[in-house]
């Protein structure tokens, strides 16, 4: 009910709205059940003779066209309630992620957020935006009808209306049991998907291994499992939509049965019992609605719990209030005690101290997990230290304003992630407002300039997930130029030539020498190549600085570092371990 | 190109009826389960036709003459007719959805088939996402056509036939007024239709804009937070929503326009009927009850319209679908066994290029030219050359994903051409870049090319390229889950699974595309091993990155711009001071770096 009422609370700014339309829909609502009451008379004035016939004719239809109006009005009124409450939840919902630490995503799965953000919300505005008005209007008319009836003849109207709860309660349980029975539909048709989608993803090993065959029996059992699982949704579809369907007739048997009796009486005249009938009729569709909006806001309550565990979620990284920008500096970058674990408890980095004088370039070394790409992370803020302090040009992260710090840091990170843009937006992604010639000189500088010729549109050729396909070595280039045009006081690396042929990698070697100049610079190093772009190595192990200084100093005095040098890094666990995902996945 | 298009623009409007018979030819094999169908279809729509008629009876038979058994016995047909109604509109909605679920099913089998006859070149020309849509959302979209689309046409047309037919045999006169709405509705209700067609398209694409977005920006939330970009992205989201909005904002305009005035034109008809019809009772041309019963029938008279002309985007949305899937299924394999291939005799494993080029097609040109190669059985010939230069083509080319397009390629004197392409592939082993894994166990992974492998085979087999020692130290084992894609493993895993799974078809003939993904010096070193055990005593052709493959190969064959420009040993390439000599200064330089 809590949640409930915080729902509601969504309605707030459009009150006005809210009533209008409540308002229109009883006027609608109470013209609409004038129809049968008007139709009722007018079969008893035929009776009579028909004095008044084209008089309850006129009636009739100016009834009709009122109820147009109101109906008219309601519908706007209402539509643009529901489109309102919908916007503005989905800006909140998307301020709000886009308000939360990096931390945050950490802990969840993409598909998650995705499913509240969409699924969630969709139920949420479903019933705000159109179940609730749906419930009212149904509550409405099934109150204004059932007092007219009653009013006219009690008995009929007990026995005419007995089964409509009935209705109420068919349409509720179908909603509540056909809905997880469509979503296992849809789970079987997401396996299928995933069976499509690894065959045609692996269509050239299936060819090669000439095992067509094998795989076609394969995805016959999921086509299979489909089937068996929309039959038991068909099953429930095909016995209470007629059910539902069946309930109201019985009403109308037992006006004909007592109904026709009284008639016959004179207990009510023919009139009442053709509007009688009228009004059944008119009901069964209020009634269906009530029991599928109370499914409707069953679901918006499960929903709504969802939506508001994210909603509820304090940012936890924010700027004191009026936090000054960064000042202006060469971008000396200081760590001072820093330890910092991430939420599941472990601790990745144990009392790091480090100071890199502006322009000076570090390599970070270790093995996966040893808390490389969580010291450079730190940097920008992207997470805050659980203790010391990371000072940029002397001042704490933490005291200046987010924007400020984090347009002075660039990243070029492993996966080179792209937007589904135009190369030149994602090129002048730090700075929307770059100019032409300032995006090309950061191509050229970035060694793009001839994957751009290729191109087919150029700079303005779409890429990303939605786009032209690039290759893990133009991704790369392009996240360098993408750091270059920023033109940040410190330049972050994550050794970026994971997945590119030798040619290709050199290529990009120069390109990172370029971005170097006259910046700070951390590079996290898989290869002697990277760190030999660097001044100072630091190796990290276990979270701490195991040793740190220049590569000959190192080879001298470091047993692990002269293991890296010799023989690569060292072998980090088999299984893909949590932390290697998070790596993997990092930046 | 063009020409195909017009030809294809020319066949698709001849094909129409030719697919509608395609699909009813899927319902076929369930004929006797269609037939039924039909009739608890009719006998559902005679059920619900009756209730309006027996209420008008009520008041003529029953109430006028004062006669309370008829009212019972009207009664009692009233619930019979609403039972028989219930227990028909059961069945025909479960035999349609059978039937329906039945024949896409066999449908999406049939797509499956067919993707699997065609040929690697399809693959590359069609983005997979397209594809698997075609076995998916084109397919859902048929259901519609097929389950709702049918019977919506048949009942919601017998409905309205059954109801004018009665309305006639009660009174023509009011019958013909009644029927004089019927215009008014229709085209208003097409109108409708065809106007919300375009606006719900519209709604659905900005939605579609909207979660596209909103994922894009979830998975790229560190570039997003590192860059400090949230003012921006809150701006465009922001912009995405008013369009939504706006997009949502012509639909209700439509349905108040249109719902109300439905109700409107439903009351007006009701007036003029009671009007008319009030005078003809008066003047005792027609009795009260047939009056009541021409209410009763209007009330429902205009859901029938209104069904049918929703058919519209069912039907639109449908044939599009099935213009797609069978735009695919239309689709001919390239590459066929010829009417006189021959089954490949197991081989030696001699492989000849003789004056082979190769093109795509298209504008690219030409992406092989002159290829002469002759490799012996047993050797290991690495290509080299820069991205573009024609590797992996050239290896497709011995597993003929593709044919030549001219020369000719033969495996121990036997053109690749005239032999079946089962018997071809099943004595060649492909090692892919990355070493893709299906969903599925280990082992299952390994036995791929060999589903009959027994246990120790396999086990043999992954001890042999060196992946038994990971794979024993995994919890499960054999037995673990890969996860989609293999994602469960890593990079290295991946390679080694991919190696043991070449290893355990046995094959005479290795086509290997080396990954060149970073990997640890301690992987590296075990898929070195690994790569050498599996290379040993077969002929191998080896797209290689690894210098230690190169300079272990029994030949290097230098490609530039598809043509060889080199080809020998390691030491004889160096001292020849080529192309290649080139090439592995680069790479030195970077070792040593």
């Amino acid at each position: 009910m809590k949640v409930f009422r915080r729902l509601l609370g969504f309605l707030r700014p459009y009150r006005g709205g809210v009533f209008a339309s409540l308002l229109l829909a009883a006027a609608a609502m109470g013209t609409g059940v004038l129809i049968p009451f008007l139709i009722g008379r007018t079969i008893d004035d035929i009776r009579d003779g028909g004095d008044a016939l084209w008089l309850l004719g006129g009636v009739m239809v100016a009834a009709g066209v009122l109820r147009l109006a109101f109906s008219v009005v309601r519908r706007l009124v209402a539509g643009r309630v529901s489109l309102g409450v919908e916007f503005d939840l989905r800006n909140m919902m998307y301020r709000h992620l886009q308000s939360l630490e990096l931390g945050f995503f950490d802990g969840q799965q993409t598909g998650q957020l995705m499913s509240r953000s969409t699924v969630d919300l969709q139920s949420v505005r479903f019933f705000l935006g159109y179940g609730l008005i749906f419930m009212m209007q149904a509550l409405l008319t099934i109150v204004i009808a059932a007092a007219v009836m009653i009013a006219v003849n009690p008995t009929l109207a007990a026995v005419a209306l007995a089964p409509m709860p009935l209705v109420i309660w068919a349409a509720a349980r179908y909603g509540r049991l056909n809905r997880p029975a469509s979503q296992e539909v849809q789970q079987r048709i997401a396996e299928l998907t995933a069976e499509a989608e690894e065959n045609v993803g692996g269509v050239r090993v299936v060819k090669a291994f000439a095992q067509e065959r094998r795989q076609v029996r394969r995805f016959n059992q999921a086509v299979t499992r489909v089937f068996d699982q929309s039959m038991v949704s068909t099953r429930l579809r095909a016995f209470y939509n007629p059910f539902i369907g069946f309930l109201p007739q019985l009403g109308l048997a037992a006006i004909l049965l007592v109904g026709g009796r009284q008639a016959i009486n004179g207990t009510i005249t023919v009139g009442d019992f053709v509007a009688f009938y009228g009004y059944v009729v008119m009901l069964t569709g209020p009634m269906r609605m009530l029991g599928v909006s109370l499914g409707m806001a069953q679901r918006a309550v499960a929903s709504g719990n969802r939506v508001f565990e994210i909603l509820d979620r304090e940012p936890r990284l924010t700027a004191p209030v009026g936090a000054e920008p960064l000042p202006d500096g060469g971008g000396r970058v200081q760590m001072r005690g820093v330890s910092f674990g991430y939420d599941d408890g472990t601790e990745v980095l144990r009392e790091v101290d480090l100071d890199v004088p502006a322009g000076g370039t570090v390599a970070v070394v270790g093995a996966t997990g040893s808390g490389k790409s969580t010291l450079v992370m730190l940097i920008p803020r992207l997470y805050d230290v659980d203790q010391g302090e990371v000072l940029i040009d002397g001042v704490d992260v933490r005291d200046v304003d987010m924007a400020s710090l984090r347009h002075e840091i660039a990243f070029v990170s492993d996966d080179a992630f792209l937007f589904s843009a135009t190369l030149r937006e994602n090129i002048a992604y730090a700075r929307p407002d770059a100019s032409d010639e300032d995006v090309e000189d950061a191509a050229h500088r970035a060694g793009l300039a001839e994957v751009v010729a290729e191109l087919p549109d150029g700079y303005d050729t779409l890429v990303g997930e939605r786009g032209l396909t690039l290759s893990g070595g133009q991704r790369q280039r392009v996240a360098i130029a993408r750091a270059l045009l920023a033109a940040p006081r410190v330049l972050i690396l994550d050794d970026a030539t994971s997945s590119v042929d030798a040619t290709t990698e050199s290529r990009i070697k120069e390109a990172l020498g370029e971005v170097m100049e006259g910046r700070t610079t951390f590079v996290i190093a898989h290869r002697m190549s990277t760190i030999s772009l660097a001044d100072e190595v630091i190796v990290l192990e276990d979270g701490r600085i195991a040793a740190h200084g220049s590569h000959d100093e190192l080879v001298e005095q470091s047993p692990l570092y002269r293991e890296i040098a010799q023989r690569g890094l060292p072998d980090p666990q088999l299984v893909a371990a949590a932390d290697a995902g998070r790596e993997a996945s990092g930046l | 190109m063009s020409a195909r298009s017009n030809w294809a623009t020319v066949r698709s409007e001849r094909g129409r009826a030719r697919r509608l018979g395609h699909l009813a030819a899927l319902l076929r094999p369930y004929r006797g389960r269609v037939a039924l169908m039909f009739i608890t279809l009719v006998v559902a729509v005679a059920a619900a036709l009756a209730p309006a008629y027996l209420a008008g009876r009520a008041i003529d038979a029953g109430i006028r003459d004062r006669d309370t058994e008829a009212l019972t016995w009207i009664m009692i047909a009233f619930l019979g007719a609403a039972l028989v109604n219930f227990g028909a509109t059961y069945a025909q909605t479960y035999l349609t959805s059978w039937v329906g679920q039945r024949a896409l099913q066999d449908l999406r089998r049939q797509i499956f088939r067919h993707l699997q006859r065609l040929s690697i070149g399809f693959y590359s020309r069609n983005k997979s996402g397209v594809l698997i849509s075609r076995m998916t959302n084109d397919v859902q979209a048929l259901d519609q056509l097929v389950t709702d689309g049918i019977v919506t046409l048949f009942s919601a047309s017998l409905t309205l036939l059954g109801t004018a037919a009665i309305l006639l045999a009660l009174d023509v006169k009011l019958a013909l007024i009644t029927f004089s709405v019927f215009p008014v509705l229709a085209i208003a209700s097409f109108a409708f239709r065809v106007a919300s067609a375009d606006a719900y398209k519209a709604t659905r694409e900005k939605i579609a804009s909207i979660t596209s977005y909103l994922q894009e920006t979830l998975s790229g939330v560190r570039i997003v937070r590192a860059f400090g970009q949230e003012p921006r992205h809150e701006r465009q989201f922001k912009g995405l929503n008013d369009e939504n909005r706006d997009a949502n904002m012509k639909t209700v305009y439509l349905n108040a326009a249109y719902f109300p005035s439905v109700e409107l034109l439903s009351a007006v008809a009701t007036a003029v009927i009671l009007v008319f019809g009030g005078n003809e009772v008066i003047n005792g041309a027609v009795s009260i009850g047939v009056l009541a019963s021409f209410v009763f029938y209007l009330a429902t008279f205009f859901d029938p319209i209104q069904q049918l002309s929703q058919l519209y985007t069912t039907y639109q949305s449908g044939m599009a679908a099935l213009d797609k899937i069978f735009g695919l299924l239309d689709e001919e394999p390239e590459l066929e066994d010829a009417p006189d291939a021959i089954e490949l005799p197991p081989v030696k494993g001699e492989i000849a290029f003789e004056g082979v080029d190769f093109s795509y097609g298209g504008e690219g040109g030409d992406v092989l030219h002159g290829i002469d190669l002759h490799v012996p059985p047993g050797q290991t010939v690495a290509l080299v050359g820069a991205t573009g230069a024609g590797k992996s083509t050239l290896a497709k080319l011995v597993a003929r994903f593709y044919d030549p397009t001219a020369g000719r390629i033969a495996i121990d004197g036997h053109d690749l051409r005239k032999v079946t392409e089962h018997s071809l592939r099943s004595q060649l082993g492909t090692v892919p870049q990355e070493g893709f894994l299906f969903s599925g166990t280990i082992g299952e992974n390994i036995g791929f090319g060999r589903p009959d492998a027994t246990g120790e085979e396999i086990e043999a087999a992954a001890r042999a390229v060196g992946a038994s020692e990971f794979i024993e130290r995994l919890p499960d084992g054999y037995d673990t889950e890969v996860g989609e894609r293999g994602g469960h493993l890593s990079a290295g895993q991946r390679q080694l699974v991919a190696f043991a799974r070449a290893a355990a078809a046995d094959p005479r003939v290795l086509i290997l595309d080396e990954a060149t993904s970073n990997v640890d010096v301690a992987t590296e070193a075990r898929i070195e091993h690994g790569l050498r055990r599996l290379l040993a005593g077969r002929t191998a052709i080896v797209i290689a990155h690894r210098l230690s493959t190169i300079q272990d190969a029994g030949r290097i064959v230098v490609l530039e711009h598809g043509r060889i420009a080199e080809q020998g040993t390691h030491d004889e390439l160096l001292a020849a001071g080529g192309a290649y000599a080139r090439l592995y200064e680069d790479w030195a330089r970077q070792t040593a770096a």
